[in-house]
């Protein structure tokens, strides 16, 4: 596929992709690659897809706003941050694509909505005003309900922006454990570090299209990724299985 | 699941409109008021009280909604202005207009405006919520501007009239002025009852809205039209009533949260106590002589959001 804003030059082209049920992705790229343009097309808010996406089988471009939203759910870098809703009412605002606009919180809602606080480790907060929580409860917050839309597939732009080290870690882990519970996770990210640890397969999004995809031990090489980034990496891996790509010595000189 | 003090608000609302309408009922510069008194002149005021506050109330806080903004009215968006200059230019240019064609100039004002609004917002590259208020404010600006130019051309006959209706005023009531109303306030109340949820998405804001199913442009048009339909037509009846949209839902937004889906409701409600209370106060601080409404809703609603500014701090603190 490729994605463009209305008239103007596709923004990435030449993509081709797929994730199986359950499996987990971390997108990569530098800055400005067209990460979150990826995320929104995929989505059909705002950006305009040539070609095709199938969701769970089915024709993305068959289904209706509703049915996309009953699959596919979304945590976008960009919301309203001074909302004086409870932590617990945001996380329920996930459940409006399975009920009329008008209803009000059934017991099933409540339930999962709190499942999916509990999931994401923000229980404790949620009687708390969302706008009087800190940045990275926030956006723990904001992906509990995302869970609690109870989607097959999640897409995530930057979810660990503004986490500390070891919400990080969490967050990561939890990503994980929907995979086993068979959701298919997209996550833009630059925490590279902590999400290569946990994840099925890596996107690279670099110069307008995709650079590489598959295994973390596949796509992540010096090589593959100084290109991307434009800046010499060393990319090591631990023997417990974690990653470490930082810049190289000479990349400072 | 409503926490303990919340539980409170509803019934307060309620004892509160009933005072409110008996009150409304029982004050006048005639104490022994007759049943003609009763029902020709104050029924039908309460009715327009009621359904002027309700209408404003839930106006404004479907706009602050829309523009994520607790400071939004319909003053903010341009559509007071829209419907007061429609409106005012009626009165002006066709003195003793039926009250009727007031009520749709004022709604076509307002609609106007909004269209007005829209296409700035849109030309200036997209229709996020800053943008539409900066249209909202230029076009409010040039609404009041316009009709202070008609204002300042018009003989001094129409003058008075037009400076009374200016101030807001439900003194002059007849009992056809609820029933022109009526429809207006019901198919907007109507069309905001079935979106609060999607009310609640819109004010989280438009990514995630649409991610969540909601039509944003098509919702976003549809409850502009709502607010345009409930201030507009009741600018056209009664004047500008200022502060009701604004302090309202600020107000109901700390007693009963801000879930729209409970926010919505209690704000019309408290719309009305408010108007109410203000029209009552508006026959007894000067009595036997009248002042007009809107001029005790500038008066009380000024320090009253101050208040609520200064208390909101307190409790930050």
């Amino acid at each position: 596929m490729s994605v463009r804003y209305g008239g103007s030059p596709p923004v990435l082209e030449g993509l081709t992709f797929g994730l199986d049920r359950g499996e987990v992705c971390a997108m990569i790229g530098p800055n400005g690659a067209g990460k979150s343009t990826l995320l929104r097309g995929m989505l059909d808010i705002g950006p305009v897809v040539e070609g095709s996406i199938s969701v769970c089988g089915r024709d993305s471009r068959g289904l209706s706003r509703l049915e996309r939203a009953r699959l596919m759910s979304f945590l976008p870098q960009e919301y309203n941050h001074s909302s004086r809703l409870t932590a617990l009412e945001i996380v329920l605002l996930g459940r409006h694509p399975h009920r009329a606009a008008w209803e009000g919180d059934s017991r099933e809602d409540l339930d999962t909505a709190v499942e999916a606080m509990v999931l994401a480790g923000v229980e404790h907060v949620r009687g708390r005003a969302f706008c009087e929580l800190s940045g990275g409860e926030r956006r723990l917050v904001m992906l509990a309900s995302a869970i609690a839309q109870q989607p097959s597939v999640l897409l995530l732009d930057e979810p660990g922006s503004s986490l500390d080290f070891r919400h990080q870690a969490d967050l990561w882990n939890l990503l994980h454990s929907l995979g086993s519970r068979g959701v298919t996770v997209l996550a833009s990210t630059h925490e590279l570090n902590t999400a290569l640890r946990f994840v099925d397969k890596v996107l690279v999004i670099s110069a307008g299209g995709m650079a590489a995809f598959g295994a973390p031990d596949e796509v992540c090489t010096p090589e593959l990724l100084g290109c991307v980034f434009g800046i010499p990496l060393d990319v090591a891996r631990s023997p417990d299985g974690g990653w470490s790509v930082h810049p190289s010595v000479e990349a400072g000189r | 699941m409503i926490p303990g003090g919340k539980r409170l608000v509803w019934p307060a609302l309620l004892v509160l409109l009933a005072a409110g309408i008996a009150l409304s009922l029982s004050v006048g510069p005639v104490r022994n008021a007759d049943a003609w008194i009763i029902l020709r002149l104050r029924l039908p005021r309460a009715a327009l009280a009621v359904l002027a506050g309700g209408s404003l109330a839930v106006s404004g806080c479907v706009l602050q909604a829309l523009l994520r903004n607790e400071l939004a009215t319909p003053y903010t968006l341009g559509i007071s202005a829209g419907a007061g200059l429609a409106a005012g230019s009626l009165i002006i240019f066709h003195p003793a207009v039926p009250i009727i064609l007031s009520v749709s100039a004022g709604f076509g004002g307002a609609l106007a405006a909004a269209f007005a609004v829209w296409l700035i917002s849109r030309s200036g590259g997209g229709g996020d919520a800053a943008r539409i208020l900066l249209a909202g404010a230029t076009v409010n600006l040039m609404g009041a501007s316009v009709l202070l130019l008609f204002e300042y051309f018009s003989p001094a006959s129409r003058l008075v009239e037009i400076v009374r209706w200016m101030m807001g005023d439900l003194s002059a009531v007849d009992s056809t002025v609820p029933l022109f109303i009526l429809p207006f306030a019901l198919i907007g109340a109507s069309i905001v009852a079935f979106r609060t949820g999607t009310l609640n998405q819109l004010a989280m804001g438009s990514d995630l809205a649409s991610a969540r199913g909601v039509r944003v442009g098509f919702e976003r048009n549809v409850l502009i039209l709502a607010s345009s339909l409930l201030a507009g037509a009741t600018v056209g009846a009664v004047g500008p009533v200022g502060f009701v949209g604004l302090i309202v839902p600020h107000a109901m937004r700390r007693l009963s949260g801000s879930d729209y889906r409970t926010l919505v409701p209690a704000s019309a409600v408290g719309g009305m106590v408010l108007l109410l209370f203000a029209d009552v106060v508006s026959r007894i601080v000067a009595s036997p002589a009248e002042i007009p409404i809107g001029i005790v809703m500038a008066l009380a609603g000024g320090p009253f959001f101050l208040f609520l500014l200064y208390r909101d701090r307190r409790m930050e603190e």
